[in-house]
């Protein structure tokens, strides 16, 4: 790229494109990170919470006061001293969520095992602890209900009184022709029932919050923040009473958040609220045995599914039913995400004649469920390509010919889907990418052909072994707007403002790419902030596959103001009213001729700063990816080993292809977790047993395969603009792993095993069943 | 019960007394009464590994231990990996940086730590033992492969640095 | 987590430990390696009154070979009996045990007698302490005694120690020359506790079998030598058919648990299926 001044051409590096380690590194190489556990404040007190261990019951009493008398418990807190508040939806909130929002202390009814009842302040986290012990909560126990089939039934024990039901609102969607008649008239119909699996985000670091009130100033200071803290600050500022102006939010490092660390718990009420009530800083933070039971869990999701196609294996028509459970109470994304996201999901990158989705969430004893990357497209994504892989099993159709068969492709564009924008409401077009293309580029990537005969080679010679494909389209909520601001600083670097969320996908990278193309600069002179809400003041964080897409429109939008910013200032210091022809931005100055010869004045001088808020009128971005696996079964023990597994997705274009592949691996061994390893599991009476690392079982690095990463750069170059085309990649990885591991499996086990293949995770008790049945039948 | 004791902890070479409970876990000594923040705590029942730190030069938890019981021996955390605040990184963290081994980095100096007292083994290793030899840390963001490159990288920069 | 108050004792010799113990009977416990223990303290799960350190008692750590006879120290770490040449060489069944124990991180502080002592009927130590018909050497102010492997493991974490005994040495008798070894153990994840696994010890004479020795691990609440299956192939030879045998002849009437990670059935077949390999794996090292 050049850039040229009378006459001169001058070039610059280019960061857009290039996989470069990351300018996050350093820090968090060297234990230099600050996560919100790190950060003590002189005259700081602990917080412990008190959570029930009953999963659903009456409150008859709590007993504080051995607490309250232990030395160094400062204060203890119930329901009864704290504002008579709920957490309120951010998402798309709707009347229906109303009755089943979470108060931030458990108010006369505990509803899962977990739920705050009351909070400890102490000197240091061990008294604190010891304080939580010693606080009584008696409960009567009511009848639990855990199964999301059984809470929808009429005798089943109802959650919150005042909503009279446990299904929250029902949505549903119907295209095309008339379903019944086609299922009807169709060759060949599939149907069954699927359970996902209940699991989560768990990140590696538990959550933590410190928080500070300066009535003197007055200000209200909480770190630890994550993904979503303008609106956080928002919610709590509404909670609290206070005007936004008196709250700050500072992000830290954070490990990790996959859509569950961030959005606004009960303990993001207590700990500032609490810092109010003892004038003291409070600090709290997480262990892994709450985290476990306390933070947003997910997936949980039981499907019918009926898929009608013909002869030929053109798919005509779904015809579905899901339900999700959405745990004790509705959380901050509300009762009308999921139904909508899991509609949406459905009917994938294909041609139908029609499709009948009926989606719900429902209200049973368990945590409270919340997004995780890729939610409402996880879920029904396997429900669909494992139920494509059973139509091709009927009509002996090779799984990736029956897809290529009923993909839309470009000369279907712009393709109504029939589904609805939930950001715009208007309807989606697949209108961008390329579904066959990018099918085809992991096709060939693998080898394919040669993969399928050798895999047919080795099951006739009796080898466990099986390969799965599976395709999906995911559509993003990318949020209204970003904001950035760009400053030129004294010293000659140039800092960027912007109100994206770092939680460790290594956008402050990314973004400084971008920056430091658009402002023609070594990226070592571009310093990221993103972190405070005194200096960003307006954003919209991190979720949906938005920082690389909303963040970089952002900041390039806020260069272009910088840079017209610093020529009008320029102009006017040399007495013009116009910018005259001759002066251009070249490399942080602006630089023009007169009769002395070339002259510069750098925008550090000019004192320039720029800014930008993107809004675009367009909703979701659409994204396609296909996954391929390998894997082998050892019929003694049932394990499931993946030899092999590649993603090819079509992103629009990578900025830095090496974080990209970085993301991708990484939603990719978390949907392989889920698929084969993970669960919060349950007892009939609502008591966690996934309760320690032992039983929730991540798999570690033996566990997990290499991930070829095929990256599809088609996206439109529509403009100069480097972001022209780019899409997110944040979630990309996950969305498709659950449905081709399980079709690898299927396809390894043959027929028989179908039916049972339909239930997640995919656990080595089930597979050893199957191998032996399999014998058996033989 | 629960008196004080006074301990002294060597700690990348220096010194550090306190007076604290027998029951406080090494990690939240290092943490807070060093002020050493880069050793993490992830699970404090010996999983997950982000609390790794090497006494003796072994790599062992630090949730697992008590403060008073580490005294008297060599604790090493992530901070003495590089050379000072703003010196050259060890070879494994300019690895892991090189090859994209770290996302939000909240396991990583329990992974440095853990792998380092192995790297000299690691060029004759082939990816399942490197796999394995990785097995007690756990990542959530990377899928560890780029975590396998990284220690390959660093292991056969360090063994032609030896050649 | 953080664990409840303990009164702390650090003792420098046995019998300071056992002056202890002697007086706080239940209410103490013995902080060894602390990889069991300290979890179950973070978690609540325990929090006994009185912690006694055995940290640093040089006296019992120790790994000794004396007249064939192995003596192993309580307090020798895990990692220090894997390095061990000696035990390497004529013992190299617990090399194997070791090496599947959780990962080096854990053996570098957990201890064999801490592991032996816990009585994880799913640990792989008490397994190949069974197999090896070890000896269990303890001690308290009452004086000392020496337990079989049969009568150290009682039932599901709990061993016939006295609150006031401590275990202070394991003694593993020599092998017979022509002792193939194998343990075999299948567990979700590298490290973590198996599900079903079997330790083998075949001694044999070119293809016959002189002796069998096969401990179950996960088969029920301790240890257990599947002898049935051993009686079957002694005089025999092992070849696919007769492991596989000895593999069903295992499981028979053994109660496995059931969880929420594998049910009793599936126990069953893991194990048969592991006493299977493991006989296998174990002959194919005689005849090397």
């Amino acid at each position: 790229m050049s850039a040229s001044a009378i006459g001169q051409t001058v070039e610059t590096e280019r960061y857009s494109g290039r996989a470069m380690p990351r300018v996050e590194d350093r820090r968090l190489l060297t234990g230099s990170g600050a996560y919100a556990a790190d950060l003590d404040l002189d005259g700081q007190l602990h917080m412990s919470v008190v959570r029930s261990d009953v999963a659903h019951g009456t409150i008859r009493a709590i007993d504080v006061s051995a607490a309250r008398q232990r030395e160094g418990v400062v204060a203890v807190y119930t329901a009864a001293d704290v504002p008579d508040v709920r957490i309120p939806v951010r998402l798309l909130p709707t009347e229906a969520a109303k009755g089943a929002l979470q108060p931030v202390l458990a108010r006369e009814r505990v509803r899962y095992v977990g739920e705050p009842v009351a909070v400890v302040i102490a000197t240091d986290a061990y008294t604190a602890e010891d304080g939580a012990r010693d606080v009584r909560v008696d409960v009567d126990p009511l009848p639990p209900v855990v199964d999301p089939n059984v809470a929808t039934t009429d005798d089943a024990p109802v959650l919150h009184a005042a909503m009279g039901t446990n299904c929250l609102e029902a949505f549903e969607v119907s295209q095309g022709g008339d379903v019944d008649a086609i299922f009807e008239r169709a060759h060949v119909v599939v149907e069954e029932r699927f359970h996902v699996n209940r699991h989560g985000a768990v990140p590696m670091e538990p959550r933590g919050l410190l928080a500070r009130h300066e009535p003197d100033r007055p200000l209200l200071t909480v770190w630890g923040v994550a993904k979503v803290k303008h609106h956080n600050r928002r919610i709590l500022a509404e909670l609290l009473s206070l005007p936004l102006e008196e709250i700050r939010f500072v992000e830290l490092d954070v490990g990790g958040g996959f859509g569950a660390r961030g959005e606004f718990y009960p303990e993001d009420f207590l700990v500032p609220w609490a810092a109010m009530q003892v004038g003291r800083p409070v600090k709290w933070v997480e262990d892994r045995r709450e985290n476990l039971v306390a933070l947003n869990q997910s997936r949980e999701q039981d499907w019918t599914l009926e898929v009608a196609a013909d002869a030929e294996g053109r798919l005509l028509a779904i015809r579905a039913s899901g339900l999700f459970n959405q745990g004790a109470y509705v959380r901050t994304h509300g009762a009308a995400l999921f139904p909508r996201l899991m509609i949406n999901h459905l009917p994938g990158p294909y041609r139908w004649e029609a499709f009948a989705v009926r989606t719900a969430p429902v209200l049973t004893n368990k945590t409270p469920s919340g997004t995780y990357r890729g939610p409402g497209q996880y879920e029904p994504t396997f429900v669909r390509e494992r139920a494509l892989d059973m139509v091709a099993r009927e009509l002996r159709l090779d799984p990736v010919e029956l897809r290529r068969r009923n993909l839309v492709t470009t000369e279907d564009y712009p393709y109504d889907s029939g589904l609805t924008d939930l950001q715009t409401g208007l309807p989606v077009l697949y209108e961008d990418g390329d579904f066959p293309e990018t099918l085809d580029r992991l096709l060939d990537h693998t080898g394919y052909a040669d993969l399928r005969a050798d895999v047919n080679a080795r099951q006739a010679a009796g080898e466990l072994v099986g390969l799965g494909v599976a395709v999906f389209v995911e559509m993003g909520t990318p949020g209204i707007f970003e904001q950035a601001r760009v400053v030129a600083e004294a010293d000659g670097t140039f800092t960027v403002h912007v109100g994206i969320a770092s939680i460790g996908q290594g956008i402050e990278t990314v973004l400084s790419q971008i920056a430091a193309d658009e402002l023609q600069v070594p990226i070592e002179q571009v310093r990221m902030s993103y972190r405070d809400t005194d200096v960003i003041p307006e954003g919209q964080g991190a979720f949906s596959s938005r920082g690389t897409v909303y963040g970089g429109h952002a900041v390039v939008g806020a260069v272009h103001d910088l840079k017209e910013q610093a020529l009008a200032a320029a102009a006017d210091a040399g007495g013009a009213f116009e910018v005259p022809a001759d002066m251009a931005y070249v490399r942080g100055a602006v630089c023009w001729e007169d009769e002395s010869g070339p002259r510069s004045v750098t925008l550090a001088e000019l004192g320039a700063e720029g800014s930008y808020r993107y809004q675009p009128e367009g909703g979701s971005h659409t994204a396609m990816g296909a996954n391929l696996g390998v894997v082998s079964l050892d019929p003694d023990t049932g394990r499931v080993q993946l030899l092999r597994y590649a993603v090819a997705y079509e992103l629009g274009r990578a900025i830095n292809p090496l974080t990209v592949r970085g993301q991708i691996r990484g939603g990719v061994a978390q949907g392989v977790a889920g698929a084969l390893f993970e669960e919060f599991a349950y007892s009939p009476e609502g008591q966690p047993l996934s309760t320690s690392f032992m039983d929730y079982m991540m798999p570690t690095a033996a566990e997990l395969p290499d991930v070829d990463v095929i990256i599809v750069e088609l996206g439109e170059r529509t403009s100069d603009s480097p972001l022209a085309g780019a899409k997110g990649a944040g979630e990309g990885g996950i969305v498709g792993t659950a449905p081709t591991v399980a079709n690898a499996v299927a396809d390894a086990l043959g027929a028989g095993a179908d039916r049972a293949l339909t239930r997640l995770p995919i656990t080595p008790e089930r597979v050893h069943r199957l191998c032996r049945a399999r014998e058996r039948a033989a | 019960m629960g008196d004080r004791l006074s301990v002294t902890l060597d700690i990348n070479g220096d010194p550090y007394e306190r007076e604290v409970e027998p029951r406080l876990l090494l990690s939240d000594f290092i943490r807070h009464e060093a002020g050493l923040t880069g050793t993490h705590v992830g699970c404090e029942h010996g999983v997950c590994g982000a609390c790794t730190v090497q006494l003796d030069g072994r790599p062992v938890r630090s949730c697992l231990m008590f403060a008073a019981q580490a005294e008297g021996h060599r604790i090493r955390t992530v901070e003495a990996l590089a050379d000072g605040v703003d010196g050259a990184l060890h070879p494994l963290q300019q690895a892991f940086h090189e090859s994209h081994g770290l996302q939000c980095g909240f396991c990583t100096p329990g992974f440095l730590l853990s792998i380092e007292p192995q790297l000299a083994d690691v060029p004759d290793w082939d990816d399942e033992q490197i796999r394995a030899a990785l097995a007690g840390n756990l990542c959530r963001c990377t899928g560890y492969q780029d975590i396998v490159t990284s220690v390959r990288l660093a292991a056969a920069r360090m063994q032609g640095d030896e050649a | 987590m953080k664990p409840a108050r303990f009164e702390y004792h650090v003792v420098r010799k046995v019998d300071e430990a056992l002056a202890l113990l002697a007086e706080h009977g239940d209410e103490a416990k013995v902080l060894a390696g602390g990889q069991s223990l300290v979890p179950l303290l973070n978690f609540g799960l325990a929090a006994p009154a009185h912690l006694v350190d055995l940290n640093r008692i040089e006296d019992l750590a120790y790994v000794r070979r004396q007249e064939g006879v192995l003596h192993v120290g309580a307090m020798t770490r895990q990692a220090t009996l894997e390095a061990s040449g000696v035990v390497a060489r004529h013992w190299p069944l617990l090399i194997a045990a070791l090496k599947l124990v959780a990962h080096p991180q854990i053996r570098n502080r957990g201890t064999v007698g801490g592991s032996l002592a816990h009585a994880d009927p799913a640990a792989e130590l008490p397994v190949a302490g069974a197999a090896l018909d070890a000896r269990f050497h303890v001690r308290s102010t009452r004086g000392a005694r020496t337990l079989t492997w049969s009568e150290l493991f009682v039932t599901h974490l709990t061993t016939a120690l006295e609150p006031d005994e401590l275990l202070v040495d394991i003694e593993v008798p020599p092998l017979p020359p022509g002792t193939g070894w194998a343990f075999a153990e299948f567990s979700r994840r590298h490290g973590d506790f198996g599900l079903g696994g079997a330790a083998a010890l075949v001694t044999a004479d070119g293809d016959v079998c002189r002796e069998v020795r096969i401990a179950l691990l996960g088969a029920g609440a301790t240890p257990v030598r599947a002898t049935e299956a051993e009686r079957s192939l002694a005089g025999g030879r092992v070849d696919e058919r007769s492991a596989a045998k000895a593999g069903r002849l295992a499981v028979e009437g053994i109660r496995p648990p059931g969880d929420l990670h594998g049910s009793a059935e599936y126990r069953r077949d893991l194990i048969e299926a592991m006493v299977r390999r493991a006989l296998l794996d174990a002959a194919a090292r005689v005849r090397r």
